[in-house]
């Protein structure tokens, strides 16, 4: 195998964004958040601390929370990826808000708006698997998401709202 | 300074065995990377020294946890989330199910795998004091054949390993010998989430008429790999619990780790934490001797029982014990739910529900004044607010009708005042909230009503911080008066 000592060429890899297939052309080992931020023009889903530690980078691969920042691209091939942008595709036609952003939007849970992707996609995740979170929930579904803005408070809140909300539309 | 992603190789075989053979080709040049927790920190930051990998993240053959009558083989990359989520796991090796809650958040759990948290060979990590204490093997794989090792013979030196560079770990088999044993793991971090562990303890054990029959010690962060403590297992087996001499236990803990000063903590308070939990888990090891097989039948029968028949529930039947037996019996839910009139803060009744089992009602006291002491303010001010005002009888709609009801017994002695009395003291409550943003609390039971006035002028004088802590400290011994009579109620009480 000689393949080692050569530079990695770029190679062809698919899947599927916000529900639009896509393929794009990188290098295996690209991070999956900079294929999204920079060949992708997805920038709402945001770079912190690039180890695994804020949840800045946050998006669902096939429906599960993953930090963006540790999956090398070649992982994602054939996935479905969900990021900030595709939560609620009417955002700009309409103007509607899936219920978590406005529940956010609405509870102060969004200040510099760094983490607020992550935040909200880990919501998501987070109701997903449990529609009515007692707040030790809500807690440890969020603790991989760090905010240096808002003490978490209104976060949690935001998230209460949210599942409200989602009980009953 | 970033990885140039042009560097490096990164290949998806179809099968584990198309795998093997790239490991095997060119030794040594192509490693594994699987869910990237690991790897990808060091690429991230630019300094990942290899540069070709081969991906085993999708290989539906280390993917799947398999349940033999034996034993239970978790394959190398099932995450932590598989494993915390695995009913089989959570029933007979729940330090392990435990240690994967502790790794990292939602997301890094995800992705993480049991194999990974081996290969990678930090002496912090999470999951291996647990896979010590139950003596789990390694099932290894090269394109040369299988075999199959102790896993306590894996960890060779710091980050060095018995894996040799064609060869994959490919299960972890853990044996389904620990039924009635005591199950006890302790991580002590920094903070709750996410944080590397300053030490860390597993340990699993089972008593024969008053002494040591059986016993597995396994630390984490104290020596340069994950440590099982064989000597102080021998030195402790046949012995009472109750009468081994703490000191004998330091002297031989301390011959066998070697813990380090780094950012985050020191060697001298590791090796005194670390003996700490192992006298931690011993004390629980002697309540346990003292289950009898009917408590034991009678609590299975329990919907809500914790699978583990290991919880101890200690002999001596007083009202309160059998009260707090039953309580550590139930769902976490159900655990929090029934505790939280004792204080009002939900943070606090979660985490006093997380720490579960308790022995008796002195290692409950102990736990609570623990748990309330590191929560945020926050916290604080929810328990605040679940009690009515010094003299009034109705709390925000947030107060239970338990602590509703304990609240009016505490302040009788204000109930019973003169007139003039209670309007001091309602002019008082209004200038304390005006000053301070919250209500006045004070630890009420066996205080006159003059008394309180007292107290309540002279605190008017703190300063914010001085304030906050002074209230702190009456809510935690108005928790410590509830939790007492909670218990002393009985079970009616402590099923809501």
């Amino acid at each position: 195998m000689t393949a080692a000592d050569t530079p990695a060429p770029k190679q062809k890899i698919s899947f599927v964004v916000n529900g639009e297939a896509r393929t794009i052309s990188a290098h295996p080992m690209a991070r999956l958040l900079d294929v999204l931020r920079l060949d992708l023009q997805l920038t709402g889903t945001k770079e912190g601390c690039g180890e695994g530690e804020c949840g800045s980078c946050s998006v669902l691969l096939d429906g599960v929370l993953v930090n963006s920042c540790l999956v090398p691209v070649l992982q994602a091939a054939g996935t479905d990826i969900l990021t900030i942008e595709g939560l609620s595709p009417a955002a700009s036609s309409a103007g509607k808000l899936h219920p978590v952003q406005q529940a956010f939007l609405d509870c102060g849970g969004a200040q510099c708006g760094i983490c607020t992707p992550g935040m909200i996609l880990a919501t998501v995740q987070l109701l997903a698997k449990n529609p009515s979170p007692d707040l030790p929930a809500i807690r440890e579904g969020l603790s991989g998401n760090l905010c240096r803005c808002t003490g978490y408070l209104q976060i949690f809140q935001s998230v209460a709202e949210a599942a409200k909300r989602l009980a009953t539309p | 300074m970033r990885s140039d992603p042009s560097e490096y190789h990164l290949i998806s075989p179809a099968n584990l065995n198309a795998a093997l053979a790239l490991l095997a080709d060119q030794s040594g040049q192509w490693r594994p990377i699987a869910g990237g927790t690991d790897v990808m920190v060091l690429y991230g930051a630019g300094h990942l020294p290899h540069k070709n990998f081969v991906n085993i993240w999708n290989l539906a053959e280390l993917r799947s946890i398999e349940e033999f009558h034996t034993e239970i083989q978790v394959g190398a990359a099932v995450t932590y989330t598989d494993i915390r989520n695995h009913p089989a796991i959570q029933q007979n090796f729940p330090m392990l199910a435990t240690a994967a809650s502790w790794t990292g958040g939602i997301a890094n759990q995800n992705r993480g795998t049991l194999g990974g948290n081996i290969a990678n060979a930090s002496p912090a990590a999470d999951s291996p004091p647990a896979l010590l204490a139950y003596d789990a093997d390694l099932l290894l794989t090269s394109i040369r054949g299988d075999r199959r090792i102790p896993y306590k013979t894996f960890h060779q030196a710091y980050k060095k390993t018995a894996l040799a560079p064609d060869e994959l770990i490919r299960a972890i088999a853990l044996p389904k010998k620990f039924a009635n044993h005591l199950h006890h793991a302790r991580k002590v971090g920094a903070r709750q989430a996410q944080a590397i562990s300053k030490v860390s303890l597993a340990a699993v054990g089972q008593l024969a008429e008053g002494v040591i029959a059986d016993v597995r010690l396994a630390v984490g962060s104290v020596a340069p790999i994950p440590l099982r403590l064989t000597r102080l297992e021998t030195a402790l087996l046949g012995n009472s619990t109750s009468s081994f001499p703490q000191a004998d236990l330091r002297r031989l803990l301390a011959e066998e780790i070697s813990p380090i000063d780094d950012m985050r903590s020191t060697s001298a308070y590791r090796s005194t934490v670390a003996a700490n939990l192992i006298a931690e888990f011993l004390e629980r090891l002697t309540n346990s001797g003292q289950i009898s097989r009917s408590n034991l039948d009678s609590a299975r029968s329990s919907p809500d029982l914790n699978s583990n028949p290991a919880n101890e529930i200690a002999a001596n039947f007083t009202a309160s014990d059998a009260t707090l037996h039953r309580w550590n019996a139930l769902s976490p839910a159900a655990a929090a739910a029934a505790i939280l009139p004792c204080c009002g803060s939900q943070a606090w009744a979660a985490t006093m529900a997380a720490a579960r089992p308790f022995a008796d009602l002195p290692a409950l006291l102990e736990s609570s004044r623990q748990i309330w002491n590191h929560l945020p303010p926050t916290d604080w001010l929810e328990a605040f607010h679940s009690h009515p005002r010094i003299g009034e009888s109705r709390a925000a709609s947030s107060a239970t009708a338990k602590s509703t009801a304990w609240s009016s017994q505490e302040q009788s002695q204000v109930a019973k005042s003169p007139e003039e009395v209670k309007q001091a003291l309602a002019e008082g409550n209004r200038l304390y909230e005006q000053k301070f943003g919250r209500i006045f609390i004070v630890c009420a039971t066996g205080k006159s009503s003059n008394e309180i006035l007292q107290i309540l002028r002279r605190r008017l004088q703190n300063e914010e911080t001085v304030e906050l802590h002074e209230a702190a400290n009456q809510q935690q011994e108005i928790t410590q008066l509830r939790l007492k009579k909670w218990l002393r109620e009985g079970t009616t009480s402590v099923v809501p």
